[in-house]
Formats: structure tokens, sequence, C-alpha cells
């Protein structure tokens, strides 16, 4: 039971860190137009 | 307001003056709207500045806004302030930004759905204890208290912020919408739970909270996902024409920008691009058109057959175009024109059902009050869970969502078969329609007429004649119109009048001349062809026979109307015999020649007196009355522009077999929305007096509401795809 005191705070520290990783990127826009990427050219150099 | 926004404002005023001094009317300026979310906020818009403005186009699916300042009337600053006061933020924009404004709240939207659904599933590991028999430890349950604490309230303040903020607008401009039982379920929620976690007893609504707002934005998310198809179609509509144009000047080719082309240009178009404005090619080629009727087969266009502005040359050498038109009187510009237009418009049904959404809302908050009031006998804690199961359950979302999701799915469906709706609530009135009135030339014909036969008189020679005519018919794009611009001298006629379904008239070389229908039987007549006459002062001139060939799709179509049900009839104002001709190679067992418009309304308001539900479909100017006053009308893209302005839906593939589909999947809507009120209605009415009783937890309340309004949303998007038979 006492890793509980470690797991929880962890826990909450975890799901802060993934929401703000979440918002920068979608904020960045990561989640745009989704399709897109596969009709472009690779960039070879 | 940022500098650049403030400096913005400064330039705009400026030019304002300027306008003014020039005794000319203010010019549109576009802004982004991030506040206007609803019908209601659009009411309080209208109602704050509406009467001191000279003109405002509200587009709600991308929250912008073109406004005409009155000339005279409160300076643009000062409405700017106004807007921003009443919480509407406004932002002041270029002239091409209204497209790409949304990618900014479209990001904000998918970043607070992540995080209300990160949220969610975090804050109900840690409520999971106390779901059966609870932590025997009373310092972890403690910690597990304070954890959910620590996600919930951020979860809740940043994705759940649109509810809140539009409470506070509605609340501010004292109406009522269903933002208010969401944003007052989730403080009251939120608040309780807060002071519980620092009491240290009594049950938590934190994941009741944090569950309810990532299953209602994500809601959210589908329904503006499939509103925003058109959206989509129209920041192609504005990107597709190229910037600038490879114009032919004798031997050489000039790089020059679009805008600068006037019609009679040839232009030189490489492979793989846009074409720059609408015209006339002049060698065959292949082009995908697929920006204008979603067909992404590519098309053959003939010598002299018209390509339009956007399409891309598909084929392995440079065409050379003669342009038509400007690039502001370009097919594609006329259907962003149309497609603004229709986003700006708030079809009636969806007011009223809004409306309807507003009294429920209202109904919702006094039965919340009226449960809590009853079960405050049984303890705080009862009469709380009470009054966030009702009003947590019985929002009104469901309701809301039924019919603008089901007519944004339909309006989807049919841009991606060429069928552009510009009234998207004229879908239920084609729905109930039992008979069409079709018009003939450019409608069941091909747009362009050929010029078969010219037949001189009083001594003119054919060149004259027909270069008198092409310059009365210049400018013009009724397919008569069009027959002539092969033999266009580039000069146009003055004093043009065009009289509907009567013809043109106007000065050529000083001397009057008027081309119309011909009045009277000609020497020699070949009753295949429609004839048309150019006289002047001293009587008739020349006759000109002009073949139109029926379109492929025709004889289709018209099968599938009488076998949708239809009652089909030809109205032309062609003379007899080709009417006959066309009426009964396509089997359409009523006709009537030599129709006047007058005589065309006169005839719908005819079939309307006897409660008929009648369609229209026309392409001339010709056409307008009727197709205005029909329940349900179609214009083709290649007519003119007043036909398409007055028509619900304009068939941009330029073929007539959008037509059936648009009414197949019109009498599907009317289905659709049918099913979706009675789910919206029946779950609300099985799960209030749960609510009111206790029966329902706030939890099952959260899932049972975002449920109603997915099953509505999933039900619409059904529309998107074809029904099986």
């Amino acid at each position: 039971m006492e890793s509980l005191y470690l797991l929880i705070p962890l826990g909450v520290v975890t799901v802060v860190g993934f929401a703000g990783i979440f918002i920068a990127a979608a904020l960045n826009g990561q989640f745009e137009e989704l399709d897109r990427q596969q009709l472009e050219l690779p960039d070879d150099e | 307001m940022n500098a650049e926004g403030a400096a913005q404002v400064a330039a705009l005023e400026a030019s304002l003056a300027t306008d003014r001094d020039k005794s000319a009317p203010p010019s549109a300026v576009h802004l982004a709207l991030d506040g206007v979310h609803c019908a209601r906020c659009e009411n309080r818009l209208r109602d704050l500045i509406g009467g001191r403005i000279a003109t405002l186009e509200l587009d709600l699916v991308s929250r912008t806004a073109a406004l005409t300042p009155r000339a005279g009337g409160p300076s643009l600053a000062q409405l700017l302030l106004e807007l921003k006061n009443a919480g509407f933020e406004p932002r002041v924009l270029g002239e091409d930004d209204p497209v790409v404004t949304m990618r900014p709240a479209r990001r904000r939207d998918m970043a607070r759905i992540g995080v209300a659904i990160i949220g969610a599933m975090q804050v109900m590991m840690f409520a999971w204890p106390s779901y059966f028999d609870g932590v025997p430890d009373p310092t972890i349950a403690s910690l597990m208290r304070w954890a959910q604490f620590a996600v919930a309230i951020p979860v809740v303040a940043y994705a759940g912020w649109p509810f809140l903020a539009g409470a506070a607008r509605t609340l501010r401009a004292r109406t009522l919408t269903m933002d208010v039982p969401v944003a007052l379920s989730l403080v009251m929620a939120t608040a309780v739970s807060a002071w519980r976690t620092f009491d240290g007893s009594g049950p938590l609504y934190f994941d009741t909270a944090t569950m309810f707002v990532a299953l209602l934005l994500t809601g959210r998310h589908f329904e503006s996902a499939t509103r925003a198809q058109a959206t989509q179609r129209l920041r192609q509509l504005a990107e597709g024409p190229p910037a600038t144009a490879r114009r032919i000047e004798g031997d050489e080719i000039c790089i020059v920008k679009t805008l600068l082309l006037s019609p009679g240009d040839r232009v030189s178009v490489a492979p793989g691009e846009a074409l720059p404005v609408d015209g006339q090619v002049e060698q065959p080629a292949e082009f995908d058109e697929s920006l204008l009727t979603g067909e992404s087969r590519p098309v053959t266009r003939a010598r002299g057959d018209t390509a339009f502005a956007g399409s891309l040359n598909v084929g392995a050498s440079p065409i050379v175009l003669r342009t038509l038109a400007g690039v502001g009187r370009t097919r594609s510009s006329e259907i962003l024109h149309l497609l603004r237009r229709a986003a700006a418009r708030k079809p009636a049904v969806q007011q009223r059902a809004d409306q309807v959404a507003g009294w429920f809302t209202l109904a919702v908050l006094v039965l919340a009050a009226a449960g809590a009031a009853l079960a405050a006998r049984s303890g705080a804690d009862a009469a709380l869970s009470v009054a966030l199961a009702v009003l947590v359950a019985s929002c009104p979302c469901a309701l809301s969502l039924a019919v603008p999701a089901c007519l944004a799915a339909a309006t989807s469906r049919l841009a991606a078969h060429g069928v552009l709706v510009t009234r998207a609530d004229r879908l239920l009135k084609l729905a109930q329609a039992d008979t069409a009135l079709l018009d003939k030339t450019g409608t069941l014909t091909h747009a362009r007429l050929h010029l078969d036969r010219i037949d001189p008189l009083r001594g003119a020679t054919a060149q004259q004649v027909l270069r008198i005519a092409s310059s009365l018919e210049s400018g013009l794009r009724h397919p008569i119109a069009l027959a002539f611009f092969a033999a266009a001298s580039g000069s146009a006629a003055t004093q043009v009048r065009v009289e509907a379904g009567r013809g043109v008239e106007g000065f050529v070389d000083g001397r009057r001349y008027r081309i119309g229908p011909a009045t009277e039987r000609i020497a020699g007549q070949d009753d295949a062809l429609t004839w048309i006459t150019l006289s002047d002062e001293q009587g008739s001139l020349a006759h000109f026979g002009l073949s139109a060939p029926v379109r492929d799709e025709a004889f289709e179509t018209i099968d599938r109307l009488d076998r949708l049900g239809l009652r089909v009839e030809l109205l032309t104002g062609d003379t007899t015999a080709p009417a006959r001709r066309i009426a009964s190679a396509l089997r359409i067992p009523k006709f009537a020649a030599g129709q006047t418009p007058e005589d065309k309304l006169a005839r719908l308001r005819a079939l309307q007196a006897q409660g008929g539900v009648v369609l229209c479909v026309g392409d001339g100017l010709n056409d307008a009355p009727f197709l205005a006053a029909a329940d349900a009308s179609f214009a083709m893209p290649g007519g003119s522009a007043v036909a398409q302005a007055r028509a619900d839906f304009v068939l941009v593939s330029d073929r007539l077999d959008g037509l059936p589909l648009a009414i197949d999947v019109a009498r599907q809507v009317r289905k659709r929305i049918r099913q979706n009120l009675a789910w919206a209605a029946l779950y609300n009415l099985s799960v209030l007096p749960l609510a009111m009783v206790g029966w329902l937890p706030p939890w099952l309340a959260a899932a049972g509401m975002s449920l109603s309004s997915l099953v509505v949303v999933a039900n619409a998007m059904r529309l998107r795809l074809p029904e099986k038979k």
C-alpha cells in the first residue's frame, strides 16, 4: 500500500505531462489534414 | 485588439474615409468572430449592430462575417469595440482570410477533446475504488480524492471552457441555450466536489463532470466535422485558380496577374496547372474538374468547349485558352459566392428547432429545481444528485443536433456528386415534390447551341449580320449567346437591354438592332432548328437557325423522375416544333412551347394552387421568376448568374443526373430528421422521470445524454452513404 503514496502523485504528474504534450501537438497542427502527408513528395535533400 | 489588428483598423478607416470622400459606398470588412457559435449568437449580433450598418453576412460555420459599415454611421473602430465588449472577440481579416480562420479554433477544439478524454480516464481511475467498497486506508482514500481534484479542476476549466463561456454570453444576453444547463451542471458538480474534497466527506462528482465534458466535446466534434466538409470545399475553391497567368501577346508569353485578364485574352496553361479563368479551349484537351463537380475522372473538352477556372490541365501538352470572363465572374467564383451565402443562411427548420430547444432548456431548469426540492426531504446529497441528473440527462443536445446534422450530411453528399445546395431547408420541400417543370434549352439540351444556318435578308452579307448579332450577344451567357461567341468581333454593343424571354436590344455602330425569337414563319424553315431573328428599325435583317443536341443523361433522368413518382412537364420559350421533338424523344407527356416568363410562372402557380409541390429546373434569365417561386428549384451552371442566385440547388457538374439523386437524398433526409426528432423526444421523455425520482445517477445520465447525441449524429452521417435498395 505504501507504494500508492508515490504512484498516485506520479499518476497526476504523468497525466498533466501527457495533457501538456497533447495540447502542444494539437495547437501545432499535428492532427490536421492527416491524409495529406501521403500525397506529398518525399524531400530527398 | 493587438497592434497588427489596430494597424489594420486604422488602414481600413483611412480607406473608408477615402470611400466616403468619393461618395462611394464603404467596402465590406471581413471579420473573424470567435465568440459566435449559434443562431442565438447571430440574433444577438444583429440586435447589437444590425440597425447601424449597411450589410452583415455571417458565416456560422467558419465564424466569420463580412460587414459593410453604413456611410455616416458608426466608425469601424467603434463597431469593433462594441463587438469586443459584447464578447464576440472580433478580429479584422484580409480579403482572403476567412477560409483559413477556422484553423486555430479547430486546433483548440482538438486539444480540448484530448485533454478531456485523458483527464476523464485518469479521474475515473482515481475514483475507481469508490465505485466498490472504497479504500480501507483513510489516508490513501484522501490522497485519491485530492488526486481527482488536481486533475479534474484544470480539465473542467480548460476543456469545459467553451460551455462556461457560452453560458456566460447567453445569460448576459438574457437568453437560453443548451450551454446554460451544461455549464450549470459542470459548475455544480465541480464546486460541490471541490468543497467535499476540502471537507473530507461525501461523494465526489469529478468523474461525472470530466466524462460529461469529454463526451459532449466528442459529439460536437463529429457534428462540426460533418459541417466542415462544405468549408473545406470552399477553401479548395478559393485556392483553386492560380494568382498569375501566361498571357499570349503576339509571339510572346507574358506572366500577368490573373486579375488583369480580360475577356478575349489568349492564355497558355501548362500540363498540371490550373486554369486561371473560364475560357474556350483552342484544341481538344483533358481536364480534372473535381474541384467544381466532385467528379474525379478527367473530362475531355473539344475545341471551342468551355473549360473552367480551377480545373487542372491533365493532358501531356500545354493548351491555349481564350478567356470568357474576368477573374471575378468565373464559375468557381460564383460557386464560392453561393457557398458563402448558403453558409450564412440559417435554415428555417433549424431556427424552429433552436426555438424549441430554448423552451426545452427553460423546462429542464425548472424541472431540475423541482426535482431537487422534492428530493431535499431525503437530504442535501440526494437533492444535488437529482438536480445534476436532470440537468445532464435532459440537455437538449440531441434535439438541437437532429436537424442540422442531417442537412449538413446531405449537403456534403450532394456536393460530392456535383449538386450544390444553396438553401438546405429546401431539401425538405424537395422530398415532397410531385411535379417537375423543366426548361428545354440549356437544361434538357446542351448549353452550347450550334449555329447551323444563317439567312441574311435585304442584301446584307452573312459576315455583316453575324458581326452585329455577336456584338449584341457578347457578354451574355445564355446558350443562344454562346453560339455566337466563335464569331465575336471583340466590339460589344452599347446600351444593351435584355428582355427575359424576348431577346436583346442594343446599338451597334450607332444603329439600333434587336435579336430575339422568330415571330413569323421563315421561308424554307427547318422545324428541327430553333430560329431567331435579327432586326433593325426597318424590319427583319437575318434569320439564324440553331440546333441543340439533347444531353446524353436526359433520357435516364426523365425515366428516373418518372420512377420516383414525379409528373414531368416541359416549358420552353422555343417554338412548338423543336419542343415537340424533344418531348417526344424524351417521352415527356406534356409540353408547352412559346412560353414567356409570365406563362411559366402562371403554370407553376396553377399547379401550386391545386396543392402540388413543384420543382423547377432552368438556366436562363427568363427562368429566374419561376425558379424563385418554385417549392424547390435547380439551376444549370452554364446559365445566367441571376438564375443561379434564385435557385435552391445548382447542378455544378453540368449533368442532369444530379436531379433524381437530390430528390432521393432529400427523401432520405426527411426520414432521418423524423427518426432523429423521434429519438430525441423519446429519450428525453424516458430519462426525465427516472432522473427526477433519483433512479438515474449523474454519471449514467452523462453517458446517456452523450450517447443520445452520438446516435443522432451517427444516424445523420448515414446520409453520406448511398442507401441500400
